[in-house]
């Protein structure tokens, strides 16, 4: 008995041991961008991993060489807009291929799939080339358009939407909601774990587009801050300490969205088995 | 009596049968109809591309229509990008995936103390900015960086490793960075997916004498596999089609050892002198390659 | 399955006061299946019809959360809709530049002074990266209406842009005057014989020392002024014994040394007629030779990243560089360091034909894009012409002018604190004059790459220099036979 204990011990310091490591080696690039967003320059060269007192002039001058706020702001908006926008019509998708399944609708799904198999940066000038003739350019519409419907999200709504118990949407329909209604009512609220991780993904993916929004959003007005991160090291001379602290601003959201909804994927939902 | 409300009954099922059917038809439309315009129409416009030359503003057809496939075939950057990629993809996705599912499993683990914490310090590397990422994993691995420090006072080597310069080692720095970064992300939808798995099973199972690596294997793995099929399938495609990091963290490498085929396709469009039909045709090889791949997955994972 | 009829099961007992009236009246309705369904439909009816809950499940709350979230989203989004102007003929114009303390600061002066003329001339500078630009220039296939009136072009790139773009890129032949550029800079703006840009700042090539190291080992930086690189690498060697320090850093595989040290003899990766040439490049292997010598001595250290090589200079583990002159600005912003350095030429080559001291490396010219206003963005630019305007910059930006009468602005040949009082702007200037241009084409990116492959199999596996750049030269013809 005693033995089975400390096995179980040893155990239990192993696992947490694994994770302490795997925590530490996760977060350490993203502590190092925030200590040397305290650093100047010649600091963050030299390898220093502990902050220093540049703080203030790093965020001075990156106030003052770039519009910080505006580029938050298109963020902000750009991706919370994406974000719900593909969360409704993949979400929809993916329930109608899996409650509505036939044949014709797996030939599609295979079909759709196609469309996310070839390497953006070859359909990057011809969709350019689309949203001009549009004259779509710079507008949220051009950013959020070519990714609110992904294969990948409907095939994993899909997937979930597998899970749906089907005598209770027979139930429901005989009860006398229409399809649509049963969608929102039902699968919305059941399917709340799935729903938060894929709003964090799709949050995480929006925010930090850089490839596309660069070719479209063109002027300044609408620039996102992945650009104005990189923008921060495209000059002869690159100051260190004002990039870093615009990677750390830029990384915070995510980071940020991410605490905040991990619990709705992660927590087994009140009133599980007691 | 009997026949005519049979008769009804019928007509009555087929009509909301229709109304269902066409419900369903109705949901996937939005989605179908963006799909088909944001991805199939430039799709199809660079296929034709790709059987033209010429300047970009002024291209003509090819003759022989096929003429930019079978350049291809004799441009030995376009063949080590292709091996380079197919290196990345049979090493890092399978370690990445079952990373993630361990992790996942460790921590839907009830009696687990700081959950959140280290759920949240493994998500991290995906939130970590493209930027910020690329410059510490150079910084760490450079030749006096902290990785070599760091191995040689383990004693695992005997003297630095020029890991950026070196074309094995540099490739092993674009998978450790691949595996460091999306490994939280996976681990994201398999936790999610592990909600709907009653904990009294692996109580059940418990209670039979099964420990915890049994548990894993015979009941976490079979029920998560449809959602392993999912990550697999983008692991795969998110793979082949690897830019980010061999632009960023290796710059294609020691004389393109590490580079991967989008990044060769990009440097053939962006960077040398614009070559569309080429960098046209390129793309529909990998997506030939990636297809297949992902239609021999489905084969062997989907199960309705 | 299991666990979801848990959850409605709790989700009904929530229902304070409809749920027996739900079930009861379901209880009635004809279902199919067990009594497992009737249970299922008078739960989750219970969630659907039931009108006013006494307590709000944290579902609902949340759902309500979301639904005023998402209303206040879609307001703030839709302010984006309202986005700035596109380019166009409008009596106004629109820029396009990078780096806020160089370029972007240059073209904010050049728009003061203009406006003070011109004060109902609009000016637009918009912030874009280098490789945006270009990024931007190939998605528009062409098609200028995306397009600013006025764009920055690194002058490597400017003949393959305006080979393959020629819609895009106006000709300014005769519309300009060109007189004073220096000609090895103007050079890289002609193409087939007419001019489409604007000379910009200079990339000459310096070399810049540590004269606190030098003197260590016992030289001053005149020891190191028009010399030829076999004395260079003696005094290397040296240094390397006396301080243990390397002459020069550079990044590995980007062969900006060697092509500096190539052009400094006027020699280039391309002949007159736009063939390769670097298989049977003399010179080429001439360079090629004393690099890999300085390299495998430790005079000369490769490291990985540019921020690496950065940080030699800022960690102070090298004695000096060779760079174009935009390096003198991250030196002198390393203020611990000042008045350590010293600026002189480079070394020249000895076997090579026409081997001088000059060289260069980088440096942009400006462009005007076609159909759009040509006439009043010829007029703002003649603000290039100006000394005063370079004057102006000069300090503000370190951005040193190709306009050779620039070197007489007061600012040019003052002193620079940094570099113990030495007038270093002139000497760049005279520096540029006297640097022989060299032949780009719209392939050189193709040989940059492949020459770099060359070279880091050459140093790195100790490739034989003679096949490998016969690899390297197939592999452009192989790009160029498309």
């Amino acid at each position: 008995m005693r033995e089975g204990a400390v096995r179980k011990h040893v155990t239990r310091t192993i696992m947490y041991l694994f994770l302490i490591i795997a925590s530490l080696i996760s977060v350490f690039p993203l502590y190092w961008s925030f200590i040397s967003a305290f650093n100047n320059t010649q600091q963050i060269l030299g390898g220093w991993m502990l902050p220093s007192t540049h703080l203030f002039e790093n965020l001075q001058h990156l106030f003052e060489q770039h519009n910080v706020m505006r580029a938050l702001k298109n963020s902000f908006a750009t991706t919370i807009l994406q974000t719900l926008i593909a969360l409704a019509v993949s979400s929809i998708a993916g329930y109608g291929f899996e409650i509505y399944h036939d044949k014709a609708k797996d030939t599609v799904m295979a079909i759709l799939m196609l469309a996310m198999m070839v390497p953006f940066v070859a359909v990057l000038v011809p969709l350019f080339q689309m949203f001009t003739k549009a004259k779509l350019i710079n507008t949220w519409a051009a950013f959020i358009l070519p990714s609110i419907a992904t294969p990948f999200l409907i095939m994993y709504f899909r997937n979930s939407a597998r899970s749906f118990p089907r005598d209770t949407l027979e139930a429901a329909r005989i009860d006398g909601l229409n399809e649509f209604q049963i969608f929102v009512r039902m699968f919305i609220p059941m399917m709340k774990p799935t729903y938060a991780s894929a709003a964090t993904i799709t949050f995480m993916n929006a925010w930090n587009a850089y490839l596309w929004p660069k070719v479209v959003m063109q002027t300044n007005e609408a620039i996102t801050m992945p650009m104005l991160v990189a923008n921060t090291m495209g000059g002869y001379v690159i100051d260190y300490g004002v990039v870093m602290a615009a990677v750390t601003i830029c990384s915070l959201p995510t980071v940020i969205i991410f605490f905040c909804l991990q619990k709705s994927f992660t927590n087994a939902v009140a009133g599980a088995v007691k | 009596m009997t026949n005519t409300a049979s008769a009804q009954k019928k007509k009555k099922r087929l009509s909301m049968h229709q109304k269902q059917s066409l419900a369903g038809w109705a949901f996937l439309t939005p989605a179908t109809l963006l799909i088909f315009i944001m991805s199939f129409y430039p799709m199809f416009s660079a296929l034709l591309t790709s059987f033209k030359r010429g300047k970009p503003t002024a291209l003509v057809w090819s003759d022989p229509l096929w003429r930019n496939y079978q350049f291809m075939l004799k441009d030995k950057v376009f063949i080590q990008s292709v091996t380079n990629t197919l290196t990345y993809l049979i090493i890092q996705v399978p370690i990445m995936l079952i990373l993630a599912v361990i992790f996942a499993s460790l921590l839907n683990n009830r009696d687990l103390k700081f959950r959140g914490l280290f759920r949240t310090c493994i998500f991290l590397p995906c939130a970590t900015g493209l930027v910020a990422y690329s410059m510490i994993f150079r910084t760490l691995f450079t030749y006096d960086g902290m990785v070599n420090n760091v191995l040689i006072k383990l004693g695992v080597l005997s003297e630095a490793i020029n890991w950026l310069n070196d074309p094995i080692y540099a490739k092993a720095v674009i998978i450790i960075g691949l595996v460091w970064r999306w490994t939280g992300y996976n681990m994201v939808f398999y936790l999610s997916a592990m909600q709907s798995i009653d904990y009294s099973i692996y109580e059940a199972a418990r209670i039979d004498g099964a420990n915890s690596v049994q548990q894993l294997m015979r009941i976490t793995i079979p029920l998560l596999r449809p959602i392993i099929l999912v990550t697999a399938i983008m692991s795969t495609n998110g793979t082949l089609q690897l830019f980010d990091e061999s632009v960023n963290l290796t710059r294609g490498g020691p004389g393109n050892m590490t580079i991967t085929m989008s990044h060769y396709i990009y440097n053939t469009m962006f960077t040398k002198n614009p070559n569309f039909g080429y960098a046209a045709a390129m793309s529909f090889v990998i997506l030939v390659m990636v297809a297949v791949l992902a239609a021999v997955q489905m084969k062997v994972g989907d199960k309705r | 399955m299991v666990k979801n009829e848990q959850i409605a099961v709790e989700n009904a007992h929530h229902c304070v006061g409809n749920y027996d009236r739900m079930y009861t009246r379901n209880r009635h309705k004809k279902v199919n299946g067990s009594a497992k369904s009737t249970k299922h439909t008078c739960v989750f009816a219970s969630i659907c019809f039931a009108e006013k809950k006494e307590t709000t499940t944290k579902k609902e709350e949340d759902w309500i959360f979301m639904k005023k979230f998402v209303t206040l989203m879609l307001a703030l989004a839709m302010t984006i809709s309202a986005l700035g102007a596109l380019a166009e003929a409008d009596g106004k114009i629109t820029i396009w530049t990078w780096d806020p303390t160089f370029n972007i600061k240059a073209m904010q002066i050049a728009k003061e002074m203009y406006q003070k003329d011109h004060p109902d001339v609009e000016i637009d500078i918009q912030e874009k990266l280098s490789e945006d630009i270009e990024t931007a220039v190939i998605a528009s296939n062409g098609d200028t209406t995306t397009l600013p009136d006025i764009l920055l072009v690194q002058d490597n790139s400017f003949q393959k842009f305006v080979t393959n773009y020629p819609e895009v890129y106006a000709d300014l032949t005769g519309k300009y005057d060109y007189e004073g550029f220096a000609q090895g800079k103007l050079a890289y703006s002609i193409v087939d014989g007419k001019n489409h840009g604007i000379p910009f700042d200079a990339g000459t090539a310096v070399a810049a020392y540590r004269t606190d190291y030098l003197e260590a080992a016992g030289y001053t930086a005149d020891d190191l002024k028009d010399i030829t690189w076999e004395r260079f690498i003696e005094i290397g060697r040296d240094v390397k014994a006396k301080t243990g320090r390397p002459m020069l850093s550079g990044q590995a595989g980007a062969v900006d040394t060697v092509l500096i040290m190539l052009q400094s003899c006027g020699a280039s990766m391309f002949n007159e007629d736009g063939s390769v040439n670097l298989k049977d490049n003399e010179q080429l292997k001439e360079v090629i030779d004393f690099y890999a010598t300085m390299v495998k001595e430790g005079i000369f250290i490769e490291v990985n990243t540019w921020d690496e090589y950065i940080g030699t200079l800022s960690n102070q583990t090298v004695v000096g560089t060779i760079q174009g002159c935009w390096i003198l600005s991250t030196i002198m912003s390393l203020d611990t360091q000042k008045g350590l350095w010293a600026m002189t030429n480079l070394p020249k080559l000895v076997k090579a034909e026409g081997a001088t001291n000059y060289s260069s490396n980088g440096g942009s010219s400006w462009a005007i894009v076609n159909d759009k206003d040509l006439d009043l963005a010829l007029d703002f630019m003649q603000m290039y012409r100006n000394v005063d305007f370079y004057n102006e910059i000069l300090p503000a930006t370190s951005a040193i002018a190709t306009y050779t009468p620039a070197k007489e602005g007061s600012n040019y040949t003052a002193g620079s604190e940094f570099f113990n009082g030495e007038p270093i702007f002139a000497e760049i200037v005279e520096f540029g004059a006297q640097t022989p241009s060299n032949i780009t084409g719209p392939y050189y990116y193709d040989a940059r790459e492949a020459l770099g492959t060359a070279i880091t199999n050459i140093i790195l596996q100790g490739g034989d220099v003679d096949t490998e750049l016969a690899t390297a030269e197939d592999t452009v013809n192989f790009t160029m036979g498309f």
